[in-house]
């Protein structure tokens, strides 16, 4: 059978073009079953990630509530005491070290780094003291180690005398400025 | 069976129950020098201190977290331990960009003469200064010089307390940790 060159032509070109409309066809439905693939993987990875995400948050609030645990156990608030220190300005001490007696026995000896000196400058209140006490008349005497109003080397003691009571007992070591007189001023105060 | 038989049973499981616990004493007392070890342990966490250095600063150990650490302890009356401590000064040198953090505790307490003798060393490390023995105490320090290296969750990964500086060794253990 004998078909005319302009028809020929034409099925060629209509064969041609349904070759590209399929290898087209097939491209995209190979990229849309990749990205569902990928899609389901970065779904599964995302859900690997949150379970993971969620047991750390676990392990934390486990630790925790070990952590609180601890302390009750070790230091039950009928005997619990306290002792805190925080920097308010503090422009006339730099704080270098902190000794603490308790009852004129040393319980606690810290030395500070500039990254902890700044941390308590930005506001940070740090726990030096955590013990035990019977209930009673109790003394504490912190000596405070540091550079004073123009570079001089400065030491200076704070004492309180407190009743411990049944109740635990929180001390808050207080280095302030006392602007009228340009000298820090270390103050103790008790909270319930 | 015979009471004779009994007792000379009961004698001979006695004799062999003394032996035993002998054995266990003698060997108690032979494995304990090698059991308590004069410094943490490797694999163990190094403890935190806190120290004042000759250059007035003061120093937390646990504020290297995420460095690699070497920790050298050292007195002025050891001579091994100058030696220990001039190789630590070559240390980044020999590492590379990705050196150590090396920390030198003198354990006398003697700040002027730790600074004196690290001054005549050349150290460019920091020198600090255990006024109260309390770190030395802590690391239970027997020997010097005692040398540690921590990795970067401050877990000692090795120590050298020989009089033979810890050399190629210790530049090993450090490319090691190093990714």
């Amino acid at each position: 059978m004998s078909m005319r060159p302009g028809h020929r032509t034409f099925l060629r070109q209509w064969r041609l073009c349904a070759c590209v409309l399929i290898a087209a066809g097939g491209l995209i439905a190979a990229r849309h079953a990749q990205a569902s693939e990928s899609a389901d993987a970065a779904s599964e990875f995302k859900s690997v990630d949150q379970d993971a995400q969620a047991l750390k948050k676990q392990l934390i609030d486990l630790n925790r509530d070990l952590f609180r645990l601890e302390e009750e156990l070790l230091y039950p608030a009928s005997t619990q005491v306290a002792v805190f220190l925080s920097v308010d300005v503090g422009t006339f001490f730099a704080l270098d070290s902190v000794t603490l007696k308790v009852d004129d026995k040393e319980v606690a000896n810290y030395l500070y780094t500039e990254r902890e000196v700044k941390a308590l400058h930005r506001g940070g209140v740090q726990k030096l003291y955590l013990g035990n006490l019977k209930a009673g008349e109790h003394e504490i005497v912190a000596t405070f180690v540091g550079k004073g109003p123009h570079e001089r080397d400065y030491r200076r003691g704070t004492s309180v005398r407190f009743e411990k009571t049944l109740g635990a007992k929180y001390l808050e070591l207080r280095i302030s400025d006392r602007v009228a007189s340009l000298q820090p001023e270390f103050v103790v105060r008790q909270w319930e | 069976m015979s009471r004779n038989d009994h007792y000379a049973r009961a004698r001979h499981r006695a004799l062999i129950e003394t032996i035993v616990m002998l054995a266990a004493i003698v060997a108690g007392i032979i494995a304990y020098p090698l059991v308590s070890r004069a410094s943490p342990a490797p694999g163990s966490e190094a403890p935190d201190f806190a120290l004042k250095g000759t250059d007035g600063r003061n120093l937390r150990l646990s504020e290297y977290r995420g460095d690699v650490v070497v920790v050298s302890f050292w007195a002025s009356w050891c001579g091994p331990c100058r030696e220990t401590l001039a190789e630590l000064n070559d240390l980044p040198s020999r590492v590379g960009n990705t050196g150590p953090v090396v920390l030198g505790v003198n354990v006398e307490g003697d700040a002027a003469r730790a600074a004196s003798i690290a001054a005549s060393l050349g150290l460019d490390y920091p020198t600090l200064v255990d006024d109260r023995q309390s770190v030395g105490r802590l690391y239970d320090v027997e020997r010097l010089p005692l040398t540690l290296l921590l990795d970067r969750d401050g877990v000692v990964r090795a120590a050298w307390s020989s009089k033979e500086p810890p050399g190629e060794s210790l530049v090993r253990r450090i490319e090691e940790m190093n990714p």
